[in-house]
């Protein structure tokens, strides 16, 4: 065998890496070739001793850990929360219409407690101080809405009347042609609100 | 079992795990340090290089393959760290030629090395410190590829996905690394 294929085998073998076959062609060169004897005795001595370097129990400083996840960048965290809203996007759009809902409402509710009037022909009408009055002999030709407020109808209304929050009264010679609605509790007023969301956007 | 609970935890740090990531510190920064060491002779330098391998593995973890074994991701990033790092003292340093007559020693051995060793290296043998000086000796394209190889015992296979190299090349890097390593430490058998 050639001594520079034997060399080769040498290092195939201490990779763990040659057959069986070609170690007992390998070992009888060895036997006759005392110069390649001796070259794989130190190979073997080297790879020995640098397994041998191998130092199980070496440590890292201590503070290293903690400098470690110190650096960490920070606004991870907000990530966190994004990743959270990616993965529930029913859960996140549910939660954020209810928060929209809830407050909306509730500022709506509080910033009605001044007198309105909404209706088509307002200069047939009567205000004084909370108190909404349609004269005997005038007509409103269309709806009239009142909101806290006084309503007192004398005269015609040629549409529906509605009242939120306050109360109405009719005298014998009121003749509304529409519906009379009357709206005092909270639940009621908000599906009224949210049934004529969609008109009162088309009005104005 | 071991591979399934550092992917395991690699996806929890994913998610934000500040713990889950804690555990993969505290599992790999002695490994990263030692190879660090290893490599650059240097502690302040080893120190730096796990801080900014964690800190490389901290940021990619999106990139992270689940199907690729977690050690060979982080053993790739703080081996091309070390690398990258003795290329800049090369540039920094010119220390490329080879001192006259101190075969395949060259300037990077001039550099003066840290003094202060942890205090585990202390207690090491005259022989033991032959490896070390023989090892840091090494050119460094053979140096990574012996360190992973005898300090990490990884696989040539392992080395090869580490370094992102054939393995044939791993292979003739290891043999002639082993060879240059025998006449280092001939006097000692």
């Amino acid at each position: 065998m050639d001594c520079r294929l034997a060399v080769s085998l040498m290092h195939e073998y201490l990779d763990d890496d040659l057959s069986k076959d070609q170690a007992i062609v390998l070992k009888g060169h060895l036997e006759q070739c005392p110069n390649c004897s001796k070259l794989f005795h130190e190979l073997e001595q080297t790879d020995m001793m640098l397994y041998a370097a191998q130092h199980h129990s070496f440590a890292a400083p201590d503070e290293l850990t903690n400098r470690i996840l110190n650096s960490l960048p920070k606004p991870k965290k907000q990530q966190v929360w994004l990743t959270w809203i990616k993965q529930h996007p029913a859960v996140t759009a549910a939660a954020v219409f209810m928060l929209i809902m809830v407050f909306s409402s509730i500022s709506i509710w509080n910033s009605d407690n001044q007198l309105v009037v909404k209706g088509a022909s307002l200069d047939q009408v009567v205000i004084e101080g909370d108190t909404v009055i349609v004269p005997e002999g005038k007509t409103v030709a269309g709806d009239l809405t009142v909101e806290n407020g006084k309503t007192k109808v004398y005269g015609e209304v040629q549409g529906n009347v509605t009242v939120i929050d306050g109360s109405l009264y009719q005298a014998s010679t009121a003749h509304i042609s529409g519906q009379v609605k009357s709206i005092n509790q909270a639940m009621d007023w908000l599906w009224y609100k949210l049934t004529n969301m969609f008109t009162e956007v088309a009005y104005y | 079992m071991l591979e399934h609970m550092e992917t395991r935890l690699a996806k929890l740090a994913r998610k934000g795990d500040q713990r889950a990531f804690a555990e993969i510190v505290e599992l790999y920064k002695d490994k990263i340090y030692y190879l660090a060491y290893r490599m650059l002779n240097n502690r302040h330098e080893a120190e730096d290089i796990v801080q900014e391998t964690f800190l490389r593995v901290y940021k990619n973890l999106e990139r992270y393959d689940e199907h690729q074994k977690f050690s060979t991701w982080i053993y790739r990033i703080g081996t091309n760290l070390c690398i990258d790092r003795l290329r800049k003292r090369k540039a920094v340093y010119s220390l490329d030629a080879e001192v006259n007559d101190q075969e395949g020693s060259d300037g990077y051995a001039m550099i003066p090395g840290d003094e202060r060793t942890p205090e585990s290296e202390f207690l090491l043998s005259e022989t033991q410190t032959t490896i070390r000086d023989a090892i840091d000796s090494l050119p460094a394209k053979y140096k990574s590829v012996m360190i992973l190889r005898y300090l990490q015992d990884l696989s040539l296979q392992e080395i090869s996905d580490v370094l992102d190299m054939p393995v044939t090349t791993i292979k003739t890097r290891v043999h002639r690394g082993r060879d240059f390593l025998r006449k280092k430490l001939e006097n000692k058998f």
